[in-house]
This record gives C-alpha cells, structure tokens and sequence, in this order.
C-alpha cells in the first residue's frame, strides 16, 4: 500500500514538475491591412488560444473571428460580414504546426531562440500551408513565442472593391505573441 | 451676333448634384471617422452573474450566441485568474465544473484599471460579448470580449 501511494506521489510531482504541454487564453494576435489611402483595416484580439507542447515542437492557435476589435465600427462591420470573413458563419482562425528545427530550443534554459515552424492556417474554412520563422524566448519557466508574417487574402477566397482599390492590402501583416505557462 | 439661350434647369440640376455628392461625402466621413464608444457608459444589454452567464453557452451554445453575440454584457462574479496579454492584463471567470471560460480584453482607455483586479476579487465587468466557440485545444467552451471595463 504505502509503495503505490510512493509511486502515485511520484507520478503527481513529476507530471507537475515536467508538464510538457504549456498553454495560454491570452495570446495576441494583430492584424494590418492598412494602406496608404487607408488606415482604419487594423486590429487585435488578445483572447486567442495557444499552445505548445515542449516535447514534440507540435503548436496550436485558435483565435474567435469576433474578437477582432477595430477603431471603427464600420471596419468591423466589414470585416465580419459576407465578403470578408462571415464571421457567423466560420468563427474561428485556426493554426496547427510544428517546431521543425526543436532542437534549437533548450526549454530548460533562459534564453532567446530562433525556429522555423511549419504548420496548416485555416480561414474561412480554406486550409494553406504556412512557414514561418519564430522567435522562443525562455524566461523562469514562462515561454514567449513570437512571429512576424503576412497571408495573401486571394489565398483565402478574400476579395472586393476595397482591396482592389487599394483601400485593403492585398497581403495583411500579421504578429502573433503567445506567453505560455 | 447669337443670342446665348438659357438653360435654368440645367444650373439646378447641377446643384443638385453636388448637394447630393457633398451630402454622401459627409456621410462617408462620419462613419469612416467614427470610433466605438465608451463601454462604460454604454448601456448595457443584460446583467447576470458568470457563472449563469457561463451554464447557458454550456447548456446550448447556439442558443447562448443568438442571445448574446454583439450585445453589451455586465458579469458579476469572482475572478478566477488574471492573464498577461501583451503589454496588459485579461480577466477570467471559470466554471470549474468544465473548465469553460468567459475572458475579458479591456478597452484601450481602462487598461490601467485592468491591472488593480486580482484572482478572488468580486467584480462586476462590462464588455461586447463576441460570442462562445467551442475550442478544439482545450476541449471546453471559450466566450470572449471586447472592449471591456469594470462596471464602476
């Protein structure tokens, strides 16, 4: 009996102690469509879902359409509805990838590392591959994972007047930063 | 020498025009212009405690998103964590029977007060509900909002 408490004991503090799989409600991500005709196609959402697991490199994000909070009323009216990205109808930006090169971070170790992640971003039902180098930064146990990239909207059934008038970039500017615990 | 024939209505009907073109232009402006106000004096839409608020969207999300979705909200409750996001803060209320969630962004203008919340405060909160997914990462229901600010 006292054995298999020893081990369940054992079992509890090493799962707490190596817990591989670090997830955060809050990670950001921004979104810049603007142009030099127009400044208002901008905004964030800093209730999107992440993880990553340390031990295989695997990351997810999950970001709800809807939470994209814009300056103007009428920018986010656009942005959710039919020619955009009928946010009733797909609620949710959805990414699945890969550390590729995850011997490049040391978890255990503060520091800042450069990744290469290779994954699946999914908008609007539309699923397109996606590489992007990421930046690791390891801090008293607190992950902070960042990257810079851009979508083609074309890519995802994206279109109108707007962005052929040049009001709408033709291929947004994205950041995501996700601190993970 | 040719006598030069008038045409009245032609002078009106361009007046016309550019009242009308000056008028869309207007229109245009105001809105292109237009910022979202203030959450906290905008009136909200319902009042409920979280942890009723939460039991709907887990009881039918469908249902809770027709219901709540764009709609000003006020939650009373206990703050089950506070979440660094970027350069601020999120609060949370959690149900801990299913580990659903609703999560507040605060609006630019009330980041500061955002911070003074801690976990286990009682706090009242108002934000634009942007409705509940059902999040295929953590296996349980996530409602999120926008704009948000104590309800003080």
């Amino acid at each position: 009996m006292k054995k298999t408490i020893l081990f369940a004991s054992f079992l509890a503090l090493t799962g707490g102690l190596f817990a591989q799989k670090k997830i955060t409600t809050s990670a950001t991500v921004k979104f810049d469509a603007s142009t030099s005709i127009d400044n208002l196609p901008k905004a964030e959402n800093k209730t999107v879902i992440a993880s990553l697991n340390t031990s295989t490199g695997a990351i997810a994000f999950e970001a709800a359409v809807k939470n994209f909070a814009f300056s103007n009323p009428m920018m986010q009216d656009h942005f959710n509805g039919g020619s955009w990205m009928e946010s009733d109808k797909y609620s949710t930006f959805t990414y699945k990838g890969n550390i590729t090169d995850l011997s490049a971070v040391d978890f255990t170790k503060d520091g800042t590392y450069q990744v290469k992640t290779d994954g699946i971003l999914s908008i609007k039902g539309v699923e397109k591959k996606l590489s992007t180098p990421a930046t690791i930064t390891v801090n008293g146990g607190t992950i902070t994972a960042n990257a810079d990239f851009s979508v083609k909207l074309s890519d995802y059934g994206i279109g109108g007047a707007p962005v052929d008038g040049g009001k709408v970039s033709k291929e947004p500017k994205i950041n995501v930063t996700a601190e993970l615990k | 020498m040719p006598v030069k024939k008038r045409r009245p209505w032609l002078k009106k009907i361009l007046i016309g025009i550019l009242v009308i073109v000056v008028i869309l232009a207007g229109v245009y402006w105001y809105y292109a212009t237009e910022k979202f106000s203030d959450t906290k004096t905008t009136k909200a839409d319902f009042t409920i405690s979280a942890q009723d608020f939460i039991a709907e969207f887990n009881k039918d999300l469908k249902a809770a998103n027709e219901k709540y979705t764009d709609k000003i909200i006020v939650l009373n409750g206990k703050v089950s964590d506070v979440e660094s996001a970027d350069t601020t803060v999120n609060i949370k209320f959690v149900d801990p029977a299913t580990a659903s969630y609703a999560i507040f962004a605060f609006q630019s203008q009330h980041l500061v007060e955002a911070k003074s919340v801690k976990a286990g405060d009682s706090i009242s909160i108002k934000g634009s509900c942007s409705g509940g997914i059902f999040s295929q990462i953590l296996e349980t229901t996530a409602i999120s909002f926008k704009r948000s600010t104590l309800n003080n």
